[in-house]
């Protein structure tokens, strides 16, 4: 199974937790003989590289330096994700799914399955509604309105917690079935994303 | 190869919506390469009343939700919007039963939705630079305008070819991106002729007279009314034409100079001598530009003079200042008048020049509009816009994306 990662962070560049949690989760992808691919940020250490843990990690920069704010930025940098994808995709033409790690990415991901039919689990780590306390200013409106496409487009969710899962249910009105749990904090955590992987692999066409 | 190109065209803009230059353009652009044989599928922004699919003289008209919730500013917008375009145009592209050769943006409006397009479907990306936020702004002061600036350099970078309107602009692009000479062409903007068919079978006499009486000449300027369009140049000439000439000074088009321009004229005292039309409907304006003794563009920035080429193609008499793509349409005393930018005396000598001599002013008409049926046709530019294509595609052919 052929799987990228698209997080807005990754080592060395740690902004909350998310760094280290798709760090885990790459390592345990490669243990468990998933071919690993990492797409993330990094202002300078731009370019692909074979990490330690075995997942092959493109960092990218933004093209445009100069931005009025994290909407453009994100909006901008999506298109080096796509270029990125397409060189890991159009060797083989084949990538089972990308795993999206909150919005930012998302974009990315809409245009290629839409582009390519490649499917996308959308992995909830945090919500706008949440980080912005229920402001509804059109920067938070904008960044809500990039999180309902994810929902909308992707093949599956996972949250990880029933909190979240019911969040997601109660905001964005998502089925509670297409919304799967994989908590770090349990024993079976990595065998919970693998199974997630195999149902979305194992034949499931892109929605 | 050539018998059945297919380009995916990107517009911010084409009608019913229109908000400046590159509707009109993308229209007659797209139209006019389907009959040299060329599939143009436009993706455009959505507008109220407007079908969200339509087949228009052969062109596959898409119109794609334009993002319609509240955005912090333009700037983001514009952004915003490219997502959603590049969302569906994605999808449009993978389900067509042929595959798109290339992709063809027009500025950087669309700048991030022609990138995105071309790395997943990896097909070359062309893009049209009608104009620059450099050249806009004279320079960049501020973060948006900063912003902007980088995502245009982004684009030419990321294009195959820079398609510009003038010879002017090709240097202007050149110098703003540091762009390789070969990467840019130029293919002149077009003017549509038999659009002023119907205004030329009706009489001016009594149109005329609801801007201008018998005895006056009627001098006329069709533009927004902002800075680098020059307006305050015309108005500050007037003193200097009514001392040779009897004329009305037409004005038609808004902007946030009009306030100040209307000063001018008061502190004048010549309000009867000049007349605000504001925004004018396409039939007033087409008979206007044919009625007009004389069409006037003073701009200080021009990337091209569109509004010149109208003028040329109503068969009326030009004076326009000597800069950008003015300076490559009109030829001096020949096919119209050139003056110095940003000069009162020089204008008021240019329009003088023309109103005081009828012979020539009939001969410089005539002149500038066999110049723009012969060079600002559109089925010729379409055949070099084609030409352009299959020279794209040719190098695309030996490249490993193929």
């Amino acid at each position: 199974m052929r799987v990228i990662i698209f997080t807005w962070e990754y080592p060395p560049r740690i902004i909350g937790q998310l760094a280290e949690y798709t760090n885990a989760l790459a390592t345990q992808l490669v243990k468990n003989k998933i071919e690993t691919y990492v797409v993330t940020y990094h202002p300078y250490l731009t370019g692909i590289t074979e990490e330690p843990n075995g997942a092959k990690t493109t960092r990218i920069a933004n093209p445009v330096r100069t931005h009025i704010g994290v909407l453009t930025w994100v909006l901008t940098l999506n298109e080096e994700v796509e270029r990125v994808a397409a060189n890991i995709y159009y060797p083989t033409k084949k990538i089972d799914l990308i795993d999206v790690y909150d919005w930012h990415f998302i974009p990315a991901a809409v245009t290629l399955k839409n582009a390519l039919g490649i499917p996308f689990l959308y992995s909830v780590d945090s919500l706008e509604d949440h980080r912005s306390h229920g402001v509804d200013a059109p920067f938070n409106m904008a960044i809500k309105s990039i999180e309902w496409l994810g929902f909308y487009e992707a093949i599956k969710i996972t949250a990880k917690s029933d909190w979240m899962r019911d969040e997601i249910t109660r905001i964005y009105k998502v089925p509670k079935d297409r919304i799967r749990i994989v908590s770090p904090n349990t024993n079976g955590w990595i065998n919970d994303v693998l199974r997630t992987y195999a149902e979305i692999a194992g034949g499931a066409k892109a929605r | 190869m050539t018998s059945n190109l297919k380009v995916m065209m990107l517009s911010w803009e084409y009608p019913p919506r229109v908000i400046g230059g590159i509707s009109p353009h993308v229209f007659f652009l797209s139209k006019s390469l389907a009959k040299v044989g060329v599939k143009v599928y436009v993706v455009t922004c959505d507008f109220p009343g407007a079908p969200t699919h339509e087949t228009i003289d052969g062109v596959e008209v898409y119109r794609v939700d334009s993002y319609k919730n509240p955005s912090p500013d333009f700037a983001t917008w514009v952004y915003l919007m490219n997502m959603n375009m590049q969302k569906e145009a994605a999808a449009l592209a993978a389900k067509l039963p042929e595959k798109i050769d290339l992709f063809h943006a027009h500025d950087w409006l669309v700048a991030t939705a022609g990138i995105g397009l071309k790395h997943v479907f990896r097909k070359p990306l062309l893009v049209t630079m009608h104009s620059t936020e450099v050249g806009r702004r004279e320079g960049t002061h501020t973060t948006t305008e900063k912003m902007i600036h980088e995502t245009e350099a982004w684009l030419t970078y990321e294009a195959w070819k820079v398609i510009c309107c003038s010879n002017y602009m090709v240097h202007h692009v050149k110098w703003a991106f540091g762009l390789p000479d070969d990467k840019l062409v130029m293919i002149p903007n077009g003017v549509n002729p038999y659009a002023y068919e119907d205004a030329e079978k009706q009489d001016c006499s009594s149109f005329r007279s609801s801007f201008a009486s018998p005895e006056e000449k009627l001098v006329l300027f069709v533009g927004r009314l902002v800075y680098e369009k020059g307006a305050h140049v015309l108005v500050n000439a007037i003193p200097r034409v009514l001392e040779k000439v009897n004329a009305k000074f037409v004005i038609v088009g808004s902007g946030y100079m009009k306030d100040q321009l209307d000063k001018i004229v008061r502190s004048m005292g010549l309000e009867h001598k000049v007349m605000f039309t504001g925004f004018l409907d396409e039939e007033k304006l087409l008979r206007l530009q044919t009625c007009a003794d004389v069409s006037v563009v003073p701009s200080l920035f021009e990337p091209f003079g569109i509004v010149a080429l109208e003028a040329m193609a109503a068969k009326s008499a030009v004076v326009v200042s000597d800069t950008g793509g003015l300076s490559e349409i009109v030829d001096h005393d020949s096919t119209g008048v050139k003056v110095y930018p940003n000069n009162t005396e020089s204008l008021a000598w240019g329009i003088t020049k023309v109103l005081s001599d009828e012979k020539f002013r009939a001969q410089i008409s005539q002149n500038g509009y066999r110049k723009i049926r012969a060079e600002y046709d559109w089925d010729k530019i379409a055949k070099e816009t084609k030409r352009i294509y299959e020279s794209v595609l040719g190098e695309y052919s030996k490249s490993f994306w193929a």
